[in-house]
């Protein structure tokens, strides 16, 4: 195992979000990391990324360097993070974007160096033909892309995603998780992505670990671990599982919402009779 | 492993061929020409006015100072005094004044993730315009960098409301809305201080309090260029060299510039304290001169792009300018009384900005 997470606990203030979290992640290797909404999936991605310091517990890389332990500059050369969307207050081409993921290695002024990885960045995700676009003028799909190219320029051997694909149409998503695919087993990557579609999960991650109020709770291969008990104790809901092409799959059992989602009644609209005389009019230009 | 994650090691990437080298070839010489254009215009401003000094009389003072070549004759010496003693501290005030607020934009605007903040957003303003009124009240009506107790008076609140600003922000680790929720509230508190002023002030007092606020470059003198010169050689190198980290703030915001080894809390704090030092500094000497810092910024956004290596120069180079121009049409317009540099600074800027804004539309977006 390269990147291993131990007992890892993270909150803020007196509030602990993250208990005793353990986990390993391989080389080369996607976990998705799956849990309801508050579960502390990105406080703990947070917490390896080092955007925010962790308690107890360890972050280990390739069983040597505890990450926690290094300065901020030199863990952005090991860890990169991808937030859920790119949120800019200005314009900036994709290229000037992409090249922020350098801000590690350069000063001000980024190198021969610096700048063919961004192209190879680029190159990765699919932009190259992009470059000079502003960034604000891009689709959600491919601003994700940008991201994901940000992050890849910071030439990681860790790479955390925070749920890159709650904003992206299935197109785009299944784009996005393949594309992860590709990077880690391309340049031997470790990445761990949130994500909050279990059936998306089994088909484009190795493995998956379940997150519930800040605890591990399973870990392992999606088909080994999906059980309708655990998903019912994580997400409160009935599902059953079927197979299909070697993936496990999460169907509702229940056929109708919940009460609580369940459509109101028609209202019948209060319609108002036409007047009679557009009524007539139109009975003269009908049958004239 | 703690070395960095370099280009060799195992399943790293294959990089493909180096970008143009011509990347940045039109910021820089966006850049060069500005600075050409803010030494002829500096050298324009300096022969404008009534007593009939021409453009070569301009040149040949400045080269017999440069040479330490004092002239000899009555009239050569009066052109020089004129020119030497009025008008090059003026528009070298207004050179470095300008900068010195469109840089401070610049970095309130980056910093704070907001393209509507100015470098008064903190309050300093307010606050300087509060020490000003003290000092009036106390020492005088002579505005406008003559007594020291005015400068020192504005100097010293500005200062105070930039270390209350940070103070208190510092409990939500200087997060950009507490910032500026800060800043708005001491600029609240300091107006209605500043307010109570004026209305018990005698009808003098008021008038030099209000014409305070106008701002303007009609009393400089060579002290106050020397240290805001001092200042903005010591400052803008080392801004500029922050360019990088101030981009990743910007553009990335906080988590994200974290996660690229930025200590964002740290460079906030270090840059917002140059910001208002510069902003203190320069509304001490001139009075309140606004939509410079708001507007320079944007303007020089819309010509190099929001990459903070050239966009600090560039915004620097404006501002100069904008100063420049305005105070040399302050000086034409109703000739031989003069338009104070704020009044015109806003009346110039805003149709070069609505233009911009116009025409380059999907620059501003």
């Amino acid at each position: 195992m390269t990147l291993s997470i131990s007992s890892l606990v993270v909150g803020y203030g007196k509030k602990t979000i993250i208990r005793q979290a353990s986990l390993d992640v391989a080389r080369g290797e996607v976990v998705g990391l799956l849990g309801s909404n508050g579960a502390g999936k990105s406080t703990l991605i947070k917490a390896i990324a080092g955007i925010n310091r962790h308690g107890a517990g360890s972050i280990s890389w390739e069983g040597r360097t505890d990450l926690s332990s290094l300065p901020r500059r030199e863990l952005a050369k090991i860890v990169a993070y991808v937030p859920q969307s790119i949120g800019l207050s200005f314009s900036l081409d994709i290229r000037e974007a992409v090249l922020l993921g350098r801000t590690p290695y350069f000063g001000a002024h980024p190198r021969e160096e610096d700048w063919r990885h961004v192209e190879e960045a680029m190159r990765l995700v699919g932009l190259e033909e992009l470059g000079e676009r502003a960034v604000t003028e891009l689709s959600g799909g491919q601003g994700q892309r940008v991201l994901i190219a940000r992050a890849l320029a910071q030439d990681p051997q860790v790479l955390l995603l925070d749920e890159p694909t709650s904003a992206l149409d299935i197109r785009y998503q299944w784009q996005t998780l393949n594309v992860l695919r590709k990077i880690a087993r391309e340049r031997n990557v470790a990445v761990i992505v949130s994500i909050h579609d279990l059936n998306q999960a089994a088909r484009f991650t190795d493995r998956v670990v379940f997150l519930h109020q800040g605890e591990v709770l399973a870990a392992g291969r999606p088909a080994e671990v999906y059980s309708p008990e655990l998903i019912r104790k994580v997400y409160g809901v009935e599902v059953e599982l079927a197979h299909h092409r070697g993936f496990v799959q999460v169907h509702p059992l229940e056929e109708e919402a919940p009460e609580s989602f369940a459509p109101v009644e028609a209202i019948p609209f209060p319609l108002r009779p036409a007047p009679a005389a557009a009524t007539a009019r139109f009975a003269q230009t009908s049958y004239a | 492993m703690t070395s960095s994650a370099g280009t060799g090691r195992a399943g790293g990437p294959r990089l493909a061929a180096p970008p143009r080298r011509d990347r940045y070839a039109f910021q820089n010489a966006a850049i060069a020409l500005g600075l050409a254009a803010v030494v002829f215009a500096a050298i324009t401003g300096v022969r404008v006015g009534n007593s009939g000094v021409g453009f070569s009389d301009v040149l040949q003072i400045l080269w017999s100072k440069l040479t330490s070549n004092p002239p000899t004759d009555r009239a050569q010496l009066q052109a020089h005094n004129i020119i030497w003693e009025l008008r090059v501290p003026r528009v070298a005030l207004a050179v470095l004044g300008g900068a010195a607020l469109a840089v401070a934009g610049v970095l309130f605007q980056g910093l704070l993730r907001n393209p509507l903040v100015s470098p008064y957003t903190l309050g300093i303003a307010p606050a300087a315009a509060f020490g000003a009124s003290i000092a009036i009240v106390l020492f005088g009506g002579s505005v406008h960098g003559g007594p020291a107790p005015l400068v020192v008076g504005a100097l010293f609140f500005a200062f105070l409301n930039t270390a209350l600003v940070l103070t208190l922000a510092s409990a939500r680790n200087l997060n950009p809305t507490t910032l500026i929720l800060v800043g708005i509230a001491l600029s609240q508190l300091f107006g209605a201080l500043t307010a109570c002023i004026q209305y018990f002030a005698e009808d003098e007092v008021l008038a030099a309090i209000v014409r305070w606020t106008w701002g303007s470059v009609n009393n400089s003198a060579w002290y106050q260029v020397l240290v805001l010169l001092a200042l903005v050689v010591a400052v803008f190198p080392y801004v500029r060299l922050r360019s990088g980290v101030i981009n990743a703030i910007a553009f990335a915001g906080d988590d994200p510039a974290k996660s690229l080894g930025v200590p964002v809390s740290r460079v906030r704090l270090e840059c917002i304290a140059i910001a208002a030092t510069l902003t203190a500094v320069t509304i001490a000497f001139t009075g309140i001169i606004g939509f410079v810092g708001l507007v320079a910024p944007h303007i020089a956004r819309l010509v190099v792009g929001a990459n903070h290596r050239f966009l600090i120069p560039f915004s620097a180079i404006t501002g100069a300018l904008l100063l420049i121009v305005a105070d040399s049409l302050g000086r034409l317009v109703i000739a031989p009384g003069v338009i104070p540099v704020g009044i015109i600074d806003a009346l110039v800027g805003a149709p070069i900005f609505l233009y911009l804004i116009i025409t380059r539309q999907k620059a501003v977006e």
